[in-house]
């Protein structure tokens, strides 16, 4: 159980300012989240504040590798997907 | 909102600051006076941990030739911050300003921002010393400010209406969770104007930013600046919109127009009936160092001489009291030493609150303990330190070292002395702080 940062990351430190388990560390490949601290803010019925806090969506994963904030979660830049082309 | 308290049309903070305090206070400050141009700020870009989201920033953008708020090239550590300031103002003797505006928040880094300004004021302590902030936290921490001497406050306050600021901002991190839409705008205002008021009170010089928003929220500059003028704000800044779509903001994707300058005029007139109005701004950058307009390439000077530093403090734990042999989350004091190129003296051991519980679990409890009392050491000897506390003992500026291990702490305390006449011939800074750039604020422009 816990969570993970990945390659979005900006690096800006905000999880690493709220995080209540001090887990989040800085390496030198870039943040990363100590596993053996990290319980998910299990009792914090806001959810996890790494999650709460970051800026970048898909910058943070659960165990099974799915994003805090999925993409056009945060932005609200609409997604290519959600894009009805044009008819001639 | 307080406003009830208020009288109406009357500027509770004329009563609050001597007239003349508070001029000479304007004076130095070219961001709060025209007439201040001929000195010069700088901006120390400690802060890169942002609380809220607005639709005019992209916080993932950072290219070396853009100018814009919110940006900055490169990370600094509170000592850093500090050194760059010594160095800056050797160079440009009319530095009378030292700002923090992010690239984040410098209130969503408190930690940094504040240990930061501990260490400009201890280095120079005329300067003044400002933060811009968007107001959120700035309730909580409006005392450790004025307890290191911030006189100068910037708040961004772009509306005052949360049906408006739902549409500037989409999310704000308040009270340990993300909340948007209404809820988000409405807590933001909450406590912009709860902390407008209290550092009023205060007695601080508040400067309040509004970027212009075409549709969004030029119609309501006018409302705006009269309850600016009724808290007692000092001057307002209404800047316009940045929203090149190179920069990738939502307001930049999505094809919101920038104000013309016409209309950037005319919300400066209507608002001006009720706020002084400030015209100058320069919309600078996170970093930006020198005189408004003339910026000094920060990297051209760091070659040329770099500051020494004169004396470096040293905290040793230490078991035996002869050598380097106590883990630091057992400390219960630190043997506290000032070496100087001539002289290693002993000061009064410094006592301290032991870090680790030396539980059989290392559960985080500890996380709360507050390194900061230690931000004022150069530099920790102890013989083992755990990856936390070194990491955060770093990003306050303390160099943390283990190699001296088990060794005599004369010894290692001449050794450092000696390292450091050979760096002060070589003209290189000793403590070479790396903590903080590791977090790249400075990811190269996609």
């Amino acid at each position: 159980m816990a969570l993970s940062i990945t390659q979005a990351c900006i690096g800006c430190f905000a999880c690493k300012e709220v995080c209540p388990k001090n887990a989040v560390t800085v390496a030198e490949q870039g943040f990363m989240i100590v596993e053996h601290r990290c319980d998910e803010c299990r009792s914090n019925t806001n959810g996890p504040q790494c999650g709460q806090i970051c800026p970048v969506e898909t910058a943070i994963t659960d165990n099974q590798g799915r994003a805090l904030n999925p993409p056009g979660s945060l932005s609200g830049i609409p997604q290519k997907s959600h894009v009805i082309a044009m008819t001639k | 909102m307080k406003l009830d308290k208020m009288t109406d049309g009357k500027q509770p903070d004329s009563s609050q600051l001597k007239a003349d305090t508070q001029a000479a206070l304007v004076a130095t400050h070219p961001c709060f006076s025209k007439e201040g141009h001929q000195y010069a700020r700088i901006h120390l870009p400690v802060a890169p941990a942002c609380n809220i989201q607005c639709n005019y920033c992209n916080r993932k953008f950072d290219c070396s030739n853009e100018t814009r708020p919110g940006v900055v090239s490169k990370l600094l550590s509170p000592a850093m911050a500090a050194r760059r300031f010594v160095k800056v103002k050797q160079h440009v003797p009319e530095t009378k300003v030292v700002g923090i505006a992010g690239p984040g928040d410098p209130l969503a880094n408190p930690k940094a921002t504040i240990a930061s300004l501990k260490a400009i004021a201890a280095a120079d302590p005329d300067v003044h010393l400002c933060i811009s902030t968007n107001g959120l936290a700035l309730i909580e921490h409006l005392d450790k400010l004025l307890e290191v001497g911030v006189k100068h406050l910037t708040i961004t306050i772009n509306c005052i209406d949360a049906e408006i600021g739902k549409n500037i901002y989409p999310w704000v991190y308040f009270n340990q969770q993300r909340l948007r839409g209404r809820a988000a705008a409405q807590a933001l205002i909450d406590q912009q104007l709860l902390g407008l008021e209290a550092a009023i009170n205060a007695g601080m010089l508040v400067k309040v930013n509004t970027v212009l928003i075409p549709g969004i929220n030029d119609h309501h500059i006018e409302s705006l600046a009269i309850e600016l003028g009724r808290y007692g704000a000092f001057i307002h800044n209404i800047m316009p919109l940045i929203s090149d779509p190179a920069h990738g903001t939502y307001f930049g994707l999505m094809g919101q127009r920038e104000p013309s300058s016409e209309m950037l005029g005319a919300a400066r007139e209507k608002a001006g009936q009720s706020m002084q109005q400030m015209t100058h701004c320069q919309q600078c950058r996170a970093d930006a160092v020198g005189k408004l307009g003339q910026d000094i390439d920060i990297n051209s000077l760091e070659n040329v001489e770099p500051a020494l530093p004169p004396h470096i403090r040293v905290a040793v734990a230490s078991k035996s009291n002869l050598l380097v042999d106590q883990h630091f989350g057992y400390a219960t004091e630190f043997q506290h030493y000032l070496i100087t190129e001539n002289s290693i003296q002993a000061e009064a051991n410094f006592s301290w609150q032991q870090y680790c519980g030396g539980d059989e679990q290392c559960n985080d409890d500890k996380a709360n303990r507050d390194l900061n009392q230690l931000a004022h050491f150069d530099l920790l000897l102890c013989s083992r330190i755990g990856l936390a506390p070194r990491q955060e003992l770093e990003d306050l500026g303390l160099q943390v070292d283990t190699h001296y291990a088990l060794r005599d702490i004369s010894d290692a305390l001449r050794q450092i002395q000696q390292q450091m006449q050979s760096e002060q011939s070589n003209q290189h800074h000793l403590l070479v702080a790396n903590a903080a750039n590791a977090g790249c604020g400075g990811k190269e422009c996609s």
